[in-house]
């Protein structure tokens, strides 16, 4: 919780109360956050320009800002609010105006619980991980409303081809995120971050063939259910005209953008902690530097910054990714994309759910039949329950590894 | 409160929300609105009957497929943090536990028979 985080305890060092402290401490957060939040889909709408241009053997945007074009993002978003906004009479008036805040503030909620680094998080909650799968699901409700409330026929397709689409793509999605969970044992996404710390075999990825098809069946999952193409049947352009967003204009509209960018930002930082070793670099530079679980205020505040980096990076290339996928592949047919998801994506997770559950076991096995009495549950590295940590306990510094519990009750 | 920070993080961005819009109120042209403006988009035709339509029968199937497999997570997450990490029951102990396996391996069967009947009924075919 917020309770141990660096600006609360500097509040009540100056002699706030701790509610009073907790709550100045979240507004802090919350700002910073909503302005990364409003900043980065206009960057990541101008890569995106730049990377069409590219894989289409153009330049994208050159002229605004420069050399790069880098103000293009800023320079549409400038141009967005200075747009007439318009409601169709047709339109129910309440939900057509309300569902933007809900897209806006469902794809908003997942930031909330993002862990960016070691401790930096906007606010670490004990259940993180099911919190964003959670939140990030209401983004959908906001879709349908748009779609039903527009009046228009090719609002309600998009609307509802979306909401068949999201539902159906969630349930493989949280099934391949079930995976790091099983591995680590705890919800909290903070912890399935830290215990991925050291070498590179540490990633959840590596741990097993299981995580390793689960991190590519879950990216292809949150690509679909963040409604990027191939798979974004809802705003379908060649046959819905724009699907749910088409009686929407100016700024109203671009919240769905937002929302839209925001979200592949999101999914991708969940795969990264997830499955990528989140804010870690896989070679335990940090440890041999003596800066990780250093207590100094300077080497928290240094490998915090290089993590945050390390993170970023991770998160952008896999955004980058999904952005080369939407200008390399043709759209799906709205069928192939529920039979994908349905008679593949979902028996597929289920498969992956029951091998990744049972392979401890059947390495046990064979690890006891060849050694008996020296078995093991995993081929590289040690077992997650004896990884050894970090943090510079006690324990260690007289010789002993401490286990990830005993790490985690000194953290506390 | 636990879930206060959640609900001002909430408001937060609801407030950034309705701000942006309101600047785009302010700095923004009057909406000029005429009926054919207001008339939903239907490339270029008039609109032929109203939206609010009947629509296929697989969407609310799918639906109804979709809560008993969410249903079905919300029991499988509490699992997954029993039999990980270093909880007693944890999977990856040694000796390996294997009747925590087999509980989820009960549980994965009924959902399949479930999930093989929908599928033989149809529910997965889009015409």
């Amino acid at each position: 919780m917020l309770n141990d985080s660096a600006m609360t305890r500097f509040l009540m060092a100056w002699g706030l109360s701790g509610d009073v402290a907790v709550l100045a401490t979240t507004v802090v957060h919350a700002a910073i956050l909503v302005h990364f939040f409003a900043a980065a889909p206009l960057v990541l709408i101008w890569l995106e320009r730049k990377v069409a241009g590219r894989l289409q053997d153009r330049l994208g945007p050159t002229r605004v800002g420069g050399r790069f074009g880098w103000l293009q993002g800023a320079a549409d978003g400038i141009k967005l609010v200075q747009k007439e906004d318009l409601a169709p009479a047709a339109a129910d008036s309440v939900l057509f105006r309300m569902a933007p805040y809900i897209v806006f503030i469902g794809s908003f909620g997942a930031f909330i619980a993002l862990p960016w680094s070691d401790g930096w998080t906007a606010m670490e909650l004990d259940a993180g991980l099911f919190f964003i799968l959670a939140i990030m699901s209401v983004e959908v409700i906001g879709v349908i409303f748009a779609g039903y409330a527009s009046g228009s026929k090719w609002s309600l397709l998009g609307g509802m081809r979306e909401a068949a689409q999201v539902v159906s793509y969630e349930v493989p999605m949280a099934l391949c995120c079930l995976l790091p969970v099983m591995l680590a044992g705890t919800v909290n996404i903070m912890e399935i971050g830290r215990m991925q710390s050291g070498w590179v075999w540490n990633w959840f990825v590596l741990h097993d063939p299981f995580c390793l098809i689960g991190f590519f069946v879950y990216f292809t999952v949150a690509t679909a259910s963040v409604k990027r193409a191939p798979f974004d049947l809802a705003e379908a352009e060649s046959e819905l005209v724009a699907g749910f967003h088409t009686e929407y204009s100016g700024i109203r509209w671009s919240y769905f953008f937002m929302a839209e960018y925001a979200s592949m930002f999101a999914v991708s930082g969940l795969a990264t902690v997830c499955f990528l070793g989140g804010w870690h670099l896989g070679v335990p530079v940090l440890e041999w530097l003596g800066l990780a679980g250093n207590p100094a205020w300077w080497a928290v505040a240094i490998s915090g910054v290089i993590g945050f980096a390390l993170f970023a990076a991770k998160s952008l290339s896999l955004v980058f990714v999904q952005m080369w996928i939407r200008w390399s592949l043709p759209r799906l047919r709205i069928d192939q994309v529920m039979t994908t998801c349905l008679k593949y994506l979902l028996p597929i997770s289920c498969v992956l759910l029951v091998g990744l559950a049972a392979w401890p076991l059947v390495i046990y096995a064979a690890t006891n039949a060849l050694q008996p009495g020296r078995g093991r549950t995993t081929l590289i590295g040690p077992a997650l329950g004896e990884r050894s940590a970090p943090a510079r306990t006690s324990a260690e510094s007289a010789g002993v590894t401490p286990t990830i519990a005993e790490r985690v009750e000194v953290r506390r | 409160m636990p879930g206060l920070p959640i609900l001002l993080f909430v408001a937060v961005s609801t407030f950034m929300a309705v701000s942006i819009i309101i600047v785009a109120h302010v700095v923004g042209p009057k909406a000029r609105s005429t009926a054919v403006k207001l008339m939903p988009y239907e490339s270029g035709m008039d609109p032929i009957h109203s939206a609010r339509q009947r629509f296929n029968i697989s969407f609310y199937l799918l639906a109804i497929e979709f809560l008993v497999f969410d249903v079905e997570l919300l029991f499988l997450y509490p699992w997954a943090v029993a039999a990980g990490g270093t909880s007693p029951t944890a999977l990856g102990r040694l000796p390996a536990e294997a009747g925590v396996f087999w509980a989820v391996m009960g549980f994965v069967t009924i959902l399949m028979i479930g999930f093989v009947y929908t599928w033989r009924k149809g529910v997965f075919k889009w015409n």
